[in-house]
């Protein structure tokens, strides 16, 4: 995989072209965020609510080696087998080889944003099994052969007509279908001989339980229940952030997410696996993959606390205008710029600063991360361990020079208004000047602050003027 | 035990924040505690469930033919209703796959989500719930409970079954253009009858 940093801004450059795609992307995102604050005004717990979230999590994280023993203990008394994986490769490895062990080549799975962390269907591909995703988004995603571009809704980047080309190709569906409900309905009908047929059924896991060894699925199409009940082997893939002490918790959690996400007030399907079926084998991979590293990131920790609901990135504007594959990343969005730097540094240095610091996703995270605060603290790290594109760093070292010695400062501002009124617009505007791409510059003004207060501040109070201290 | 398993609670524990800092909150019920089954429906007809009333004196199985007139296998696993296919013949998790109306009846519901619950004891196989192209859920208008609080500290079932499905409504999506199709991979409908 490459190491070359993510180009964000290029990437969003190339999404904002496609005026159709942008339009719908803006305000699909922009309406669910609004089906949220609905949901919220009609609870007026709402706050108390995302209080209790957040601090049940920071009490889990503090004592996350006790609770994954007691998830495990109760797990294992329920006839559940569990398995660890330090990364994705450990991860894949695992799944491959209980996949091999039941002689399982057809996998069915729901949606996993663990299982893309590990980029598992790659390597199970090469062992020759093959993946069928049941999430209606996350199949088209797989289908085009790309990764999914939000956390919640995969495909939301697409128009019905992407939907029917891509369908077209892969079911043989009619390329002018414009009817949502035609299409949903071949994905059903191509779903169902392969769920019927497959060894083995996956999913994910929204929730995990210590004191009673569950795990939860929330989905809205059923995928996750029929890949689980169908097929006798059923394996899932959970990350170890994902535990909260009690049954009870759930209440706070169930409650906040499909809010916080769809605007809905709960998944049509809330699963609680507790035990492997009758006649039935089921395996749960807890995987790291720099979980651990992050919990001793004093900055960041708190990240771990996400139950990946997807509202931060449904009321960020520049997810909303660049798209989630912009991002380059497994994980998009606010809560992607904040994690994805801890996967890799280098390559994801730039999404921190896919941001404009607004701190709305801090408003909407049903569990209170900082998210605004945890970007601008990692712009200070990049910054520290050297990762900043070479323009940007010259700017900010010519810029420290400049503002650190007033005289020269001045007449630097002096200058730029003169030249911001006389100069020809390729001189302004070019490489040299990322500002002036898609904006214009400042309009020149006629004075500067402090030639006005020098004309008519100084003469009065002399006492005042800055310059004078030195 | 695995390598693996003793590196990672190791770095668990090295990395971990000051554990003293971060009391475990005491159990809390919030919000709107009203169990009706009015609130119930409500909630339910949100999230696309229906309820099937009953016409003067129908029975359970005209009720659903009458809602369901194109059903030709309908298997029931309660004894308010017959169907026409025995519950005695769904032995593999596929045979529920050629089913049009299944019924179940649910030990609970829960008013503030309009959410009912299927564990393995409704089933006869766990499948059985997903694979029919239609549910209807027969369910006591005593046994609601009011919201997701009281559910979960109530409900003795979620520490007892293996497999435990709260459906609120029927199967869904909005992955399309933004669009809600109800009836996306499961069920195509959800009716709730009250008995």
């Amino acid at each position: 995989m490459s190491n070359k940093p993510v180009n964000h801004a290029r990437a969003a450059e190339h999404f904002l072209e496609d005026a159709p795609h942008l339009q719908f992307h803006d305000e699909r995102l922009w309406d669910m965020r609004q089906k949220r604050d609905g949901q919220m005004h009609m609870l007026p717990e709402w706050q108390e609510l995302r209080e209790e979230a957040s601090r049940i999590k920071e009490h889990t994280l503090s004592r996350l080696p006790e609770y994954l023993e007691q998830f495990e203990e109760n797990a294992k008394k329920n006839g559940i087998h569990v398995h660890w994986a330090r990364d994705g490769a450990e991860h894949n490895r695992i799944v491959g080889d209980i996949l091999k062990a039941h002689n399982a080549r057809n996998l069915i799975k729901s949606k996993s944003m663990v299982t893309e962390e590990c980029d598992m269907r790659p390597y199970l591909a090469k062992q020759g099994v093959t993946v069928t995703e049941t999430d209606l988004g996350e199949r088209i995603q797989q289908l085009d052969d790309q990764l999914p571009s939000h956390i919640v809704v995969p495909a939301v980047h697409k128009l019905t007509s992407d939907v029917a080309r891509i369908f077209a190709k892969d079911y043989h569906t009619d390329p002018n279908i414009r009817d949502p409900h035609l299409l949903a309905e071949a994905q059903r009908q191509a779903a169902r001989p392969v769920i019927l047929h497959a060894d083995a059924g996956m999913t994910g896991g929204n929730f995990v339980v210590a004191e009673t060894g569950t795990f939860v699925v929330c989905t809205n199409e059923g995928n996750a229940d029929l890949s689980a009940t169908v097929p006798n082997l059923h394996i899932a893939t959970i990350g170890i952030e994902r535990l909260v002490p009690r049954m009870a918790d759930l209440g706070v959690f169930i409650r906040l997410l499909s809010r916080s996400a769809l605007g809905s007030p709960i998944t049509q399907y809330t699963t609680h696996f507790r035990g492997p079926q009758k006649g039935g084998e089921m395996h749960v991979v807890l995987v790291d993959n720099g979980r651990s590293a992050r919990l001793g990131m004093e900055d960041f920790w708190t990240s771990l606390k996400c139950i990946r609901c997807g509202a931060c990135m449904n009321t960020c504007p520049v997810y909303r205008r660049s798209g989630g594959l912009s991002y380059g990343a497994v994980y998009s969005g606010p809560i992607g710029a904040i994690i994805d730097p801890t996967f890799n540094e280098r390559k994801y240095s730039t999404l921190p600063y896919a941001s404009t610091l607004n701190g709305s996703c801090t408003n909407v995270c049903p569990v209170k991360i900082n998210i605004h605060e945890q970007l601008y603290k990692w712009r200070r790290v990049l910054v520290q361990h050297h990762e900043m594109p070479f323009v940007k760093r010259e700017i900010m070292h010519m810029a420290g020079k400049l503002m650190g010695q007033p005289r020269m400062y001045r007449a630097a501002i002096r200058m730029t208004e003169v030249s911001l009124g006389s100069m020809p617009r390729f001189v302004l505007y070019n490489w040299l000047n990322p500002w002036g791409k898609h904006r214009e510059n400042p309009h020149p003004v006629k004075q500067t602050f402090n030639d006005w207060y020098r004309k008519n501040r100084e003469k009065t109070k002399p006492a005042a003027a800055p310059e004078t201290k030195k | 035990m695995s390598a693996a398993r003793d590196e990672i609670l190791q770095a668990l524990r090295n990395n971990r924040p000051t554990p003293e800092n971060h009391p475990l909150p005491p159990v809390k019920t919030l919000g709107d505690l009203d169990a009706s089954r009015e609130r119930f429906i409500a909630s339910l007809k949100i999230l696309g469930g229906d309820v099937l009333e009953p016409v003067k004196g129908e029975t359970l199985d005209q009720a659903i033919m009458r809602r369901h007139p194109d059903a030709k296998v309908i298997c029931s696993n309660v004894p308010e209703a017959k169907g026409t296919l025995p519950v005695e013949k769904v032995k593999t998790p596929q045979d529920a796959a050629t089913i049009d109306v299944t019924v179940v009846r649910a030990p609970f519901g829960i008013a503030e989500m309009g959410s009912i619950f299927l564990s393995e004891s409704q089933l006869p196989i766990n499948s059985f719930a997903h694979l029919g192209q239609h549910i209807v859920v027969v369910l006591s208008p005593d046994s609601i409970t009011a919201n997701m609080h009281t559910a979960y500290q109530e409900r003795p079932e979620f520490r007892s079954a293996n497999y435990g499905v709260l459906m609120s409504g029927p199967s869904a999506t909005a992955d399309i253009q933004g669009v809600l199709i109800r009836g996306a991979q499961g069920v195509r409908s959800l009716s709730v009858w009250f008995a």
